[in-house]
């Protein structure tokens, strides 16, 4: 199932170039619907779903070793701490991409 | 390119706008009409906060009686101390300065945004080049101030046959480290700022505050962040583990 998705999925992205390749000149600036929001959108999801994704994980592990530790929960809270703030820019990376290139 | 003007901003360019050209004149920069901008002002406002502070503390220092200041500072000293040794050991005394000047410099930095009147001047990507420069110089120096030019084989990697890989490789996670303080620092700082501006505009009462209570724990937070990894670059440069 996984790798029939896969093939579908990868067929699609050879097949998209050709499918824009019937318009040369730029579609973009000339589309009727501005597009910049929407990529802005798109990337901005999916930076903060992958970087949800890494924070549940982190905290999930530290919040069950506190479990395991009640005594080690300082250290614990800190190195939670510090890896959040890593995942947490990663996300801000993409805001600032985002604020950059989308006027 | 900046939108307002606070106004101290104001006040520099009214009056001191010939001493801000003179400044500017002196890197080549050519006279504009308002040459203040924010973050200069609000560097300096920190910069005068702190030596201000640490003056004063220095009048009142004590052994026998501390007062409250001193004990707060030891808390501060205390923690960076603290940091640096479980990273460094015994050697983190000579490089522990700049630590300290670092980790109180950009909490006060991220701290004043929260202050009505001032802004952090951290928000804007000149100011974090800058303290993350200063961290990449350093650490660079210090490595060549304990090994010599010998540090130059740390970027060789462990075997001589892996050195020309591992140059370009090391190289460029080199040059990685201060782009990414860079950018951590000021998205952090930038985007609490625009949410906490989002959120005015959407609900005038109460709800920005939260907004900006967790922008005072991101500023808290992005300073430690700094810190450590400073501490973290220094250990690895003066380390003698190669």
């Amino acid at each position: 199932m996984t790798k029939k998705l896969f093939f579908v999925l990868a067929l699609l992205l050879f097949a998209s170039s050709m499918l824009c390749a019937q318009t040369p000149g730029g579609a973009a600036a000339e589309s009727p619907f501005d597009l910049h929001p929407v990529a802005a959108g798109i990337a901005m999801a999916i930076a903060s779903g992958l970087c949800g994704l890494g924070q549940g994980k982190a905290i999930a592990s530290s919040v069950e070793g506190m479990g395991r530790n009640p005594g080690a929960s300082a250290a614990i809270q800190t190195a939670m701490l510090i890896g959040l703030a890593f995942i947490e820019s990663l996300a801000l990376y993409t805001l600032l991409i985002v604020v950059l290139y989308i006027k | 390119m900046q939108e307002s003007e606070l106004w101290i901003t104001r006040i520099f360019n009214d009056r001191f706008s010939s001493l801000g050209n003179a400044a500017l004149q002196l890197v080549g920069i050519h006279p504009q009409a308002r040459p203040w901008a924010n973050y200069i002002l609000m560097e300096l406002v920190v910069f005068l906060f702190l030596a201000l502070l640490f003056a004063f503390l220095r009048a009142r220092l004590s052994v026998s009686a501390p007062g409250r200041l001193q004990q707060t500072c030891e808390l501060f000293y205390g923690f960076v101390s603290g940091q640096a040794e479980s990273q460094m050991g015994h050697a983190s005394a000579r490089y522990l300065s700049f630590f300290g000047t670092i980790f109180i410099f950009i909490l006060v930095a991220n701290m004043i945004g929260l202050v009505p009147v001032f802004e952090s001047p951290t928000k804007y990507a000149p100011v974090t080049l800058g303290c993350a420069m200063a961290t990449f110089i350093y650490y660079n120096l210090m490595g060549i101030w304990t090994h010599g030019f010998k540090y130059i084989l740390q970027f060789m990697g462990p075997k001589w046959w892996l050195a020309i890989l591992m140059f370009p490789v090391e190289i460029v996670s080199h040059l990685a480290r201060p782009l990414s303080l860079t950018i951590r620092l000021y998205a952090n700082m930038f985007a609490g700022e625009q949410v906490t501006l989002v959120f005015i505009s959407l609900t005038y009462l109460a709800v920005p505050v939260v907004f900006m209570g967790l922008h005072l724990f991101v500023g808290l937070v992005q300073a430690f962040i700094f810190m450590l990894l400073t501490i973290s670059y220094v250990a690895g440069s003066v380390s003698h583990g190669h």
